[in-house]
């Protein structure tokens, strides 16, 4: 066991670049220090934004609006449709409206503790910073929060936390954040500084004199694969965590554009770190095309709880106070149903594993509204959380003002991604990597509340400073156009691959590969995972991997709409990325956060973190053979790190 | 922003076809309430057509701002039909309405044919009564005053004695009502005088209306053919 | 359950396309009508045959991306639900469903069920947006907006821009969409100063994208996943009369 002492050193590959100087004065310093790019030029400047999310719609309209030319990439029909759109709970800021003790360092403390540790610092205090902003341009945008009585704007408490900052517009919180953006988007495409390309998929990076410099697209309408230059590539796609092929993303979430900016050099951080959100609608059967998150706000009047007797076949209703067993309050008294994400998950998953689970699968547990119900009135309860309740009852039949919600674990967010310094910057010069698609927040769990605060901090309010940072030491001469002979290389692959996957005409489809490898990886890559299983996992993908090229079926032709074609695709690098996750997964030798390693926990069978040999990034790099693995030593100097405890 | 511009767009369209719509509805009623003045005797009618007539300017004033409602709510009304078919070259092998809230009833969905039997309606029945026989032909009548007048009280007592009036003229005033029973609610809707609150207020006003008219128009017809 | 389904299938936009009909014998009341779709093209997948195009994403009733003439309803049978949320407990054991794509010459078949929207982003480019920048924004708190003013913009807001609204229409009029982002940002202090400007420009652009003219069915509230108001029409029709009499 335990990994090589020389592999534990920082690596000199990865420069977090992070400025000196007090914590708290950082990103001033940055800022003020940072090359400027003049008007002029940055209109002779082409930068092509990869998605339309949170971090892609902010990044894209802010950079117009300062004057870039931009190009934006998306592959639903609207960017409108991006995944951001269904993040229901809230976003959290240090606005300390409800004057209830919070403060940027308290942000900041939280979110690094609900991270177990495992994020840089200065990264993590810089977006409790910036948090106030985008609360402030949200609202100027016409954003509709919930508001008091008072026309003040209102907050709530989110899991994790013990103050209440998180913002909220009903349970569609991310839809108007996404509308506000891709309103700032849609403002700056009236005025012709942005170009919009819907559905379009990068399908690849290229790369010439050692820097992003264009990207290959497949316009999903005709199949032509398309040529873009730029002077740097903002990479806005998302998470992975499709991978586990049920989740809360959407269908079309993939890590295509990411995977492919791993095999041309940018290094992937941390895979191993996704997060189950504890409160998902359950599985009902193998049809099950995804899985639908009810939002982590739920649990500020929802109680959790089993019946104490596995053979307590009641209906919710009619079991007694006495035979239930609120476990969550019972095992983390101060905290009790607001523990953060993995903690819940995890124990929901014990409590089924041990027998007490409910529902025809046995793999739920209740999320129960009578107490709150009877406490604060049903209206109240319809005001906080009316369009959750009716999409719990469209979706499961059952009325949950009546009847305790059943909820499971599901994968919801992926901490990991490609690895960037406090630039924002790959380790490919000029591919700058925003949102969830890259690695630096949330260490080994993301808080609630916070994936939308750090989607819109990194394109509102830190890209424009860090892109003019890379653009001003570029020199005219480093450009490149579509006539590159990169560009004919990188084409000619991707254009290969397809066709490949068109002409092997096996006998499975994407879907069937999909759903394999979802398997494999829920099972052994999921809530808890060990070395055995993760050994046997990896070899298990390497087959499967191997039967995908070999018996892949993929319908119709490259040169039309086909659905299945893209998925294809997309599921190939699932299988690959499936790969390391595990990988990776096996490597951290710790429990931390989204990563529960069976052999590494407490006598009471909580997470036990190696802070000796794991504080740090696992950043790996694609080779021609096994990755290559690069480790960034984190270095706490401002938080102490403890474990934590929300007993 | 330019005038007709803005009466030309898809909202303008639909302000002009509510306003020139509550014109004719105020007219309608107008018409109704003269029409019960059958009811008294020939030296009520007679002397109200001829009152009106008397008003001289104003009354060809409102007869040119009448007209001109007639024809742009015509017009307009035809043109969004045509637009219509534009907008959907390609129809739906099934369509169903979605119920309610949806205000797409009978009414609504035969504005179109209403509105152009409406139409040729309009230019029979001004044949009949307004370029109908008059003075020349002898429908002359006198009144308590002894002036001499059109007896429009005879015209109208033949023409509703014929079964085709009689039964014709009823079922062109149901769908009159009809007309107006989705036209009041969308010309309040289309003035934008109307809010979530009022809404089933407005639409209940739009049906009571409707069927006041219809009823109000009804009543003279079958009592000539019946009662006289 | 046994599901018949009666499918529109067509190439491409010029193509003509024709409904054919398929079996899905292994249907469950708990799926999703998606999921129907799903299993329907593994089916034909394994057979040789080409699958039913459709757009999805979210399948959680918020991108907007699906949207399909279930029975000849947009979006299906169920009051206030995406056909990604309308699950086969809504229909019985031998059903025969037909799906058509949503219809409007402003949005053509790409093929079988997809159809493109992209008019519903020029409506938003016309100037669907606050005419701000980034970093200019005052604290958030500086304007108290009443809580029925900041409830009402929000039920505008919640738009998903699917476009039932246009399928349904018989006009084939896109004025619920455009009406919904007018009053949600003319309710709010923010995006009222410029309502005049953008209620003349997305009407405009609405006229142009060749949307048919509205004769207030309300049929479009009546199929709104979101359940939007045409009290919505009503404003935005009130902003442009407002905005015509102030020059």
């Amino acid at each position: 066991m335990g990994s090589p002492v020389a592999e534990r050193s920082q690596s000199p590959r990865l420069d977090s670049k992070v400025p000196s100087g007090r914590l708290q004065e950082k990103w001033d310093i940055y800022k003020n220090s940072v090359s400027l790019v003049s008007p002029a030029n940055k209109r002779s400047h082409h930068i092509l934004v990869v998605g339309s999310g949170l971090a892609g719609a902010s990044a894209a309209a802010t950079l117009a609006g300062l004057g870039y030319n931009v190009t934006c990439f998306c592959i639903q029909d609207s960017p409108r449709r991006a995944h951001s759109i269904a993040a229901q709970g809230g976003i959290n800021a240090a606005k300390n409206y409800p004057n209830d003790g919070d403060t940027i360092w308290r942000l900041f403390y939280d979110t690094i503790k609900g991270g177990d540790y495992r994020s840089r610092e200065a990264n993590v205090y810089r977006l409790a910073q910036v948090s106030n902003n985008i609360i402030d341009q949200a609202v100027a945008q016409g954003v509709p929060f919930a508001r008091e009585y008072g026309g003040m704007l209102s907050n709530r408490s989110f899991g994790g936390a013990q103050v209440s900052r998180t913002f909220y517009a009903r349970g569609q919180t991310g839809q108007q954040l996404l509308l506000g953006a891709y309103q700032a988007l849609s403002h700056q495409v009236s005025m012709g500084r942005v170009k919009m390309l819907p559905r379009r998929e990068m399908i690849d990076l290229v790369v010439a004199n050692d820097r992003a410099c264009g990207l290959i697209a497949r316009n999903l309408i005709t199949g032509e694969l398309e040529r873009y230059a730029g002077d740097a590539v903002l990479l806005c796609t998302g998470g992975y965590g499709n991978a586990y092929y049920l989740s809360t993303n959407a269908k079309n979430s993939n890590v295509t554009a990411a995977w492919r900016c791993y095999k041309r050099g940018a290094f992937f951080a941390n895979p191993c770190y996704t997060q189950i959100h504890p409160t998902c609608i359950p599985v009902s059967g193998d049809y099950q095309s995804k899985l639908t998150l009810m939002s982590e706000s739920l649990r500020n009047d929802g109680r959790v709880w089993v019946p104490k007797d596995p053979k307590d076949s009641r209906a919710p209703e009619m079991i007694p106070e006495d035979a239930r067993d609120y476990y969550l309050e019972r095992r983390y008294p101060s905290f009790g149903n607001l523990v953060p994400r993995d903690v819940a998950s995890r124990a929901a998953k014990k409590e089924c594993d041990e027998g007490r689970g409910v529902g025809e699968t046995r793999l739920a547990v209740y999320l129960d509204f009578a107490d709150s119900i009877r406490r604060l009135g049903e209206h109240t309860i319809r005001e906080r959380y009316g369009n959750l309740f009716e999409m719990y009852e469209r979706i499961t039949g059952d009325n949950p003002y009546k009847t305790p919600m059943r909820i499971y674990p599901a994968v919801h967010y992926t901490m990991g991604g490609l690895w960037v310094d406090y630039e924002l910057q790959s380790t490919v010069p000029g591919l700058f990597v925003l949102g969830e698609a890259n690695f630096s927040d949330h260490g080994a769990n993301r808080l609630g509340a916070s994936a939308l605060m750090q989607g819109l901090a990194d394109g509102y309010f830190v890209i424009p400073y860090t892109l003019g940072a890379y653009l001003a030491g570029t020199r005219q001469s480093d450009q490149v156009t579509e006539t590159h002979e990169h560009f004919a290389t990188v084409e000619e692959e991707a254009g290969a691959r397809i066709d490949s996957m068109l002409k092997n005409k096996g006998d499975k489809s994407p879907t069937q590969f999909h759903r394999e490898l979802g398997r494999l990886l829920w099972d052994h890559v999921g809530m808890a995972r060990n070395r055995t299983d993760l050994m046997s996992t990896i070899d298990a993908i390497e087959n499967l991997k191997e039967e995908f090229w070999e018996r892949i079926l993929v319908p119709g032709s490259a040169d039309r709409y086909n659905k299945n074609l893209e998925f294809a695709g997309r599921v190939a690098d699932f299988i690959e990325l499936g790969s390391l996750m595990a990988r990776d997964a096996l490597r951290r030798e710790e429990s931390c956060g989204g990563h529960f390693r069976e052999e590494y926990q407490t006598p009471e069978g909580e997470a036990a973190r190696d802070d000796e040999a794991f504080a740090d990034v696992a950043a790996w790099e694609h080779t021609e053979q096994d990755p290559a693995l690069h480790l960034e030593q984190l270095s706490f100097e401002n938080v102490h790190l403890t474990k934590r405890s929300y007993k | 922003m330019n005038l007709i511009t803005a009466l030309t767009s898809p909202v303008g369209r639909k302000v002009l076809t509510g306003a020139t719509g509550i014109g004719l509805v105020a007219f309608v009623i107008a018409h109704m309430i003269g029409n019960l003045s059958y009811l008294p005797g020939p030296e009520a009618y007679n002397g109200y057509a001829h009152k009106l007539l008397s008003l001289g300017w104003i009354f060809y004033t409102i007869e040119i701002l009448l007209a001109l409602c007639f024809l742009l709510h015509a017009i307009i009304g035809i043109s969004i039909q045509i637009r219509r078919w534009q907008a959907r070259p390609v129809g739906y092998k099934m369509y169903k309405s979605a119920g309610k809230p949806s205000r797409s009833g009978y009414s609504a969905r035969s504005m179109i044919f209403t509105g152009i039997i409406l139409l040729g309606f309009l230019i029979l029945h001004l044949i009949s009564f307004k370029y109908g026989p008059g003075v020349a032909e002898g429908y002359t009548a006198t009144l308590d005053n002894g002036e001499s007048v059109r007896d429009l009280h005879r015209l109208m007592t033949e023409k509703f004695k014929e079964p085709l009036y009689a039964f014709g003229y009823p079922i062109i005033m149901i769908l009159l009502g009809m007309h107006m029973r989705h036209g009041v609610w969308s010309a309040l809707q289309s003035l934008g005088m109307m809010s979530r609150r009022l809404s089933p207020y407005l639409y209940a006003l739009a049906a009571i209306l409707g069927v006041f008219v219809a009823v109000g128009f009804l009543f003279v017809p079958l009592y000539i053919y019946f009662l006289v | 359950m046994i599901i018949n389904l009666r499918v529109w299938r067509q190439e491409g936009p010029e193509s003509p396309g024709k409904l054919v009909d398929y079996t899905v014998p292994e249907a469950s009341e708990h799926m999703s009508f998606l999921e129907l779709l799903d299993v329907l093209n593994e089916q034909l997948l394994a057979d040789g045959e080409e699958p039913v195009e459709f757009d999805s994403d979210c399948r959680e009733g918020i991108c907007g991306s699906c949207g399909l003439m279930v029975a000849g309803i947009a979006h299906g049978p169920q009051k206030r639900t995406a056909v990604c949320q309308l699950h086969m407990r809504s229909f019985k054991d031998g059903d025969t469903i037909t799906v058509e794509p949503f219809r409007a010459r402003a949005f053509p078949v790409i093929r079988d069920l997809v159809v493109d929207r992209s008019a519903f982003d020029r409506i938003i480019t016309a100037h669907g947006y606050v005419s701000v920048t980034t970093g200019s924004a005052p604290d958030a708190n500086a304007i108290p907006i009443p809580k029925d003013t900041a409830d009402e913009a929000m039920d505008y807001a919640t738009c998903i821009g699917c476009g039932a609204c246009v399928a349904a229409c018989p006009n084939g009029s896109a004025s619920l969409f455009t009406a919904a982002k007018i009053a949600h940002l003319g309710l709010l202090p923010q995006g009222e100063v410029e309502s005049p400007q953008r209620v003349t420009a997305m009407v405009n652009q609405m006229d142009a994208e060749g949307f048919g003219d509205c004769s207030n069915y309300a049929e479009c509230e009546a199929v709104c996943p979101k359940g939007i108001s045409v009290a919505g029409i009503a404003s935005m029709r009130r902003a442009y009369m407002k905005g015509l009499l102030s020059g």
